[in-house]
């Protein structure tokens, strides 16, 4: 199993098996989306952050510590 | 992934387009974008000469979606004698919130070099947010009350600082959001009043000499791409939500879109340039019938269709608590 630790600014981290979000048939790699969609977020109003930059959300896993910047509502 | 325009890292996919982009061709095609929708929707008067310069007013919360708008518009006009911009900012009466975007604002304008104005609903009306929000005399959601003072204020002092124009920092997302509540409510009227506030481009619009036209340049970008330029530039955007943000109905449409955008890639594109082009439709057929019957306010002399204005009502119940 690999782990990849989701950390969302003022939300407690959360563990993200990856072979539970396969986001298409094996041996496919999910990809960033996928992992938004694991902790309930659309990539549109989340970035991930991998070490401080950010990365397409279409681009296969391969951090097992990532960050995510959400969007903030109105000024 | 690489940028496809230089090989580069990218650090987007915008799957509405296809396109992968590192930061400095996000900003690039950002700024490209808030460009061409100056020029489409005719904001640059052909009265403004370097004699003769337009005052081109930015509703400036501090948010990032402002905070963007200001930095691209300064970056574009700064050497341009006909247009001069003004930053306005208005404080609600949120404690800790508003006071730190403030900050961001006095930065970014001072950063600029450009005029910054502070008006607050404490010295305009006599109330703040957080007291309002305590007693809501009316039963509604906070941004109902706070969306009313803010657009009267805007508008106010719009005029008081002479605006030939009144920019706010509206993103993709929101228009399509409003666009989307619009049509829901079946609000035909409401979306004729849009094209003529602030949608169409200039020349096409039903002149009106009561209000200071607006403008939302940034309406063709998506949020999340406004919030990825800002991180990526280091401005100085004030990024925490308001602690009384309660719009509902606009969350439920917000998370619908979501949704039909990853299955259908370009759904917000589509909604808009379809939406634009039936309010403006709507516009000419209200216009042609005459268009509103607009009045004084018998309290506070500002335009409106009632009796008393919207404004005033609400004051009025704020303080009958």
């Amino acid at each position: 199993m690999t782990t990849v630790t989701v950390s969302v600014a003022g939300e407690d981290d959360r563990e993200v098996e990856l072979e539970e979000i396969a986001g298409g048939a094996p041996p496919e790699t999910p990809t960033y989306a996928d992992l938004l969609s694991a902790v309930e977020l659309s990539p549109h109003e989340a970035t991930v952050l991998v070490e401080g930059r950010p990365v397409p959300e279409d681009r296969p896993v391969e951090a097992e510590r990532v960050t995510v910047l959400r969007l903030i509502k109105g000024g | 992934m690489d940028c496809d325009r230089c090989g580069g890292e990218a650090v987007v996919h915008a799957a509405y387009s296809g396109a992968h982009l590192c930061g400095d061709h996000l900003r690039e095609s950002v700024e490209k974008r808030v460009r061409r929708r100056v020029r489409r929707d005719d904001l640059v008067s052909r009265e403004a000469t370097p004699e003769n310069p337009q005052t081109w007013v930015i509703g400036l919360s501090g948010g990032k979606d402002s905070v963007v708008l200001t930095q691209v518009l300064h970056e574009t006009f700064a050497e341009d004698p006909r247009i001069e911009l003004v930053g306005l900012t208005i404080h609600e009466g949120i404690e800790g919130y508003r006071d730190k975007s403030v900050e961001a604002c006095v930065e970014l304008a001072d950063d600029l070099g450009i005029r910054h104005e502070l008006v607050s609903y404490e010295e305009e009306f006599g109330i703040r947010m957080d007291d309002v929000v305590e007693d809501d005399p009316e039963n509604m959601a906070a941004c109902a009350y706070c969306g009313v003072f803010r657009r009267d204020l805007l508008s106010e002092y719009a005029e008081k600082l002479g605006a030939d124009l009144l920019l706010t920092g509206h993103n993709l997302d929101d228009e399509a959001q409003t666009a989307l509540m619009n049509i829901l409510e079946g609000d035909v009227a409401q979306i004729a009043k849009h094209f003529d506030a602030s949608l169409g481009p200039l020349s096409e619009r039903e002149e009106s000499e009561e209000f200071v036209p607006r403008a939302k340049p940034l309406r063709d970008v998506p949020e999340k791409e406004v919030a990825l330029y800002a991180h990526l530039r280091d401005l100085p955007a004030h990024i925490t939500e308001c602690p009384h943000a309660s719009e509902a109905y606009r969350g439920e449409i917000q998370q619908l879109l979501y949704g039909l955008e990853e299955n259908h890639p370009g759904t917000r594109h589509s909604i808009i340039s379809g939406y634009e082009e039936l309010a403006g439709i709507a516009a000419g057929e209200y216009n042609s019938e005459g268009g509103a019957d607009l009045r004084d306010c018998a309290e506070c002399g500002s335009t409106t269709t009632r009796e008393i204005c919207r404004k005033c009502s609400l004051l009025e119940s704020i303080e009958a608590v």
